[in-house]
């Protein structure tokens, strides 16, 4: 073997673990805040301490999520978030596909008046809407209630999930529809038994996204939930006042980790459907 | 839809142009454009303005830059196991923010036990109230929120270098192209029109964002992180001056509009320098 040769390759080798680095630092920063929380809720503490006294479990516990459960209302809240976001997740959905499905098949003008209103939509936002929404529900009724705040997050939702699948819809090979109607599918079939089916990862893809998007969502709740609909997000805001003292730290961190556990399960077993939901997104542009 | 989303933004419309106090609500006075003269008069709300353009300035550039650097090592030929990587890489996105301000004000911006203090003061380094001191403040609220968005950027960088064809790389190789050339004068090209569009999705997010700046500093030290966004809020709710909040909150979606349209005319642009 050549000089010129082994210094070829130990350079590649240094080129790979220099990539290999680089990516694993960025792995740490990402992970770190979460890491540090869950890492914080198993340790007995009522004092900010150092990481590493965290991460060693020195003085490890479960008692903060015994707290957790029991003080700070927690089910109050964690009822109002599960069913914000499954309400939205399902209307989303019933509202969204067949009228997605309506939208790929008128064609011209109309289609491309639609798109264009669809997108203008996602620009908006969020406190251009809660302000006179907040101003609307007082007068409806509506304030405080978990109807009026699923309304906000369907403000967000079916724009989003109606450019969405568009998209979707539009992969759907011409052909297959025109079979089926050779085959003497009414509209209905060949909705619920040619398109649909195709498009089926895209719309679990859709839900999940929804899902966590209401979940995690806090401007809406701080505008219009009152004081009877409040979801985890704002939950775990109230605790912040006491923190800056250091009290109750161990606890505030397993109502942390309890919030985010879903999405974070979410990300990690469907994150195929996450990634391919995002990217169709960002293709579409 | 157009009810869903019309009729908040008529009534916004509608409420901006009036005097509306929460605890006087049902007396509401048409005043023309009075809370539009009075808000750019106001130095708060230049300031507000000032704020949010500096935040999403630095949203757009540590994100567009990170997400470029982090989506072409991952690409890299000698990386296994992308997918695991990127879901790994997800997590910061899809952590509900609220939740991320709390963790880094609790375990990275904090003064004593934060872990940047804690390098910072391993090397000598001074151990500054990163989120209570004016000046550092903002910084820290960019740097956590693109520590947020960074993913998304990954995502769809990451998304376009694939359909790149390998020969690219190839030839790229055989003219004794280095990894910042082929940065430089191979991908970056091709990401023209993908730069485009994640820095628009950047800022429509990082000019609304409220939850992570509400969670880390609540706006604070002083008015050094309000945001329009948490402006509006306070002057809506903590003031219970509605048609002001709404006149700020309107503004922001007419910037918006102005944004989104220069955006649109760009990128027919760039997509007509291609074809």
């Amino acid at each position: 073997m050549t000089n010129r040769m082994m210094s070829a390759r130990l350079r590649k080798r240094g080129a790979v673990w220099i990539i290999h680095a680089l990516l694993a630092i960025w792995l740490v920063i990402s992970l770190l805040p979460p890491v540090m929380l869950i890492a914080a809720s198993l340790n007995r503490t009522a004092l900010f301490r150092s990481p590493m006294d965290l991460l060693t479990f020195r003085d490890f516990t479960l008692e903060n999520f015994t707290q957790a459960f029991t003080r700070g209302d927690f089910w109050f809240f964690f009822t109002n978030s599960v069913i914000i976001s499954a309400s939205a997740v399902v209307i989303t959905l019933v509202v969204c596909v067949p009228l997605a499905y309506g939208l790929t098949k008128i064609s011209g003008r109309a289609r491309a008046a639609v798109s264009f209103g669809v997108l203008a939509m996602r620009f908006i936002p969020y406190v251009v809407l809660a302000l006179p929404l907040f101003l609307i529900f007082v007068n409806l009724g509506l304030s405080g209630s978990r109807t009026g705040l699923l309304l906000a997050h369907l403000s967000i939702h079916i724009p989003f999930a109606t450019w969405m699948l568009v998209g979707f819809f539009d992969t759907v090979p011409q052909e297959l529809e025109e079979a089926g109607i050779v085959d003497g599918c009414n509209p209905w079939h060949l909705f619920w038994h040619v398109s649909l089916p195709v498009v089926r990862s895209g719309v679990i893809a859709l839900a999940i996204l929804v899902f966590i998007i209401s979940w995690n969502e806090y401007l809406f709740a701080l505008f219009l939930a009152g004081n009877s609909a409040q979801p985890l997000t704002v939950g775990i805001t109230r605790f912040l006042g006491g923190a800056e003292a250091g009290a109750e730290y161990g606890v505030i961190a397993a109502y942390a980790v309890l919030v985010i556990a879903p999405v974070i399960l979410f990300a990690l077993t469907a994150n195929r459907y996450i990634v391919s939901g995002m990217t169709a997104g960002a293709v579409k542009g | 839809m157009v009810i869903v989303v019309g009729t908040p933004l008529v009534m916004g419309l509608r409420y901006s142009l009036h005097r509306v106090f929460l605890y006087d609500f049902n007396n509401q006075v048409f005043v023309g454009l009075e809370n539009y003269w009075k808000a750019f008069a106001d130095p708060l709300f230049v300031n507000a303005l000032r704020i949010t353009g500096l935040f999403t300035l630095g949203c757009v550039v540590l994100s567009v830059g990170f997400g470029i650097l982090i989506a072409f090592l991952l690409n890299a030929r000698q990386v296994k196991l992308r997918p695991m990587w990127m879901a790994l890489f997800l997590i910061p996105f899809v952590m509900t923010p609220v939740v991320g301000g709390i963790a880094w004000r609790f375990f990275i911006w904090q003064q004593e036990f934060g872990v940047v203090n804690q390098i910072s003061s391993y090397f000598g380094g001074g151990m500054p109230f990163w989120l209570l001191e004016r000046d550092t403040a903002l910084y820290a609220t960019i740097i956590t929120n693109s520590w947020h968005l960074i993913p998304l950027a990954v995502l769809v960088f990451y998304a376009a270098l694939t359909t790149i064809p390998d020969e690219l790389h190839e030839a790229g190789r055989v003219d004794g192209a280095g990894p910042f050339q082929a940065l430089w004068y191979i991908v970056l090209p091709i990401l023209r029109p993908h730069i485009l569009f994640v820095s628009i999705i950047i800022i429509t997010s990082a000019f609304r964002e409220f939850d992570m700046i509400w969670a880390l500093t609540g706006g604070g030290p002083g008015r050094s992180t309000t945001v329009l966004s948490i402006f509006a809020y306070n002057r809506g709710i903590a003031n219970q001056d509605m048609g002001m909040a709404n006149t700020i909150a309107f503004s922001m979606f007419l910037i918006m509009a102005v944004i989104a349209w220069l955006y649109i005319t760009l990128y027919r642009r760039t997509l007509g320098d291609k074809a």
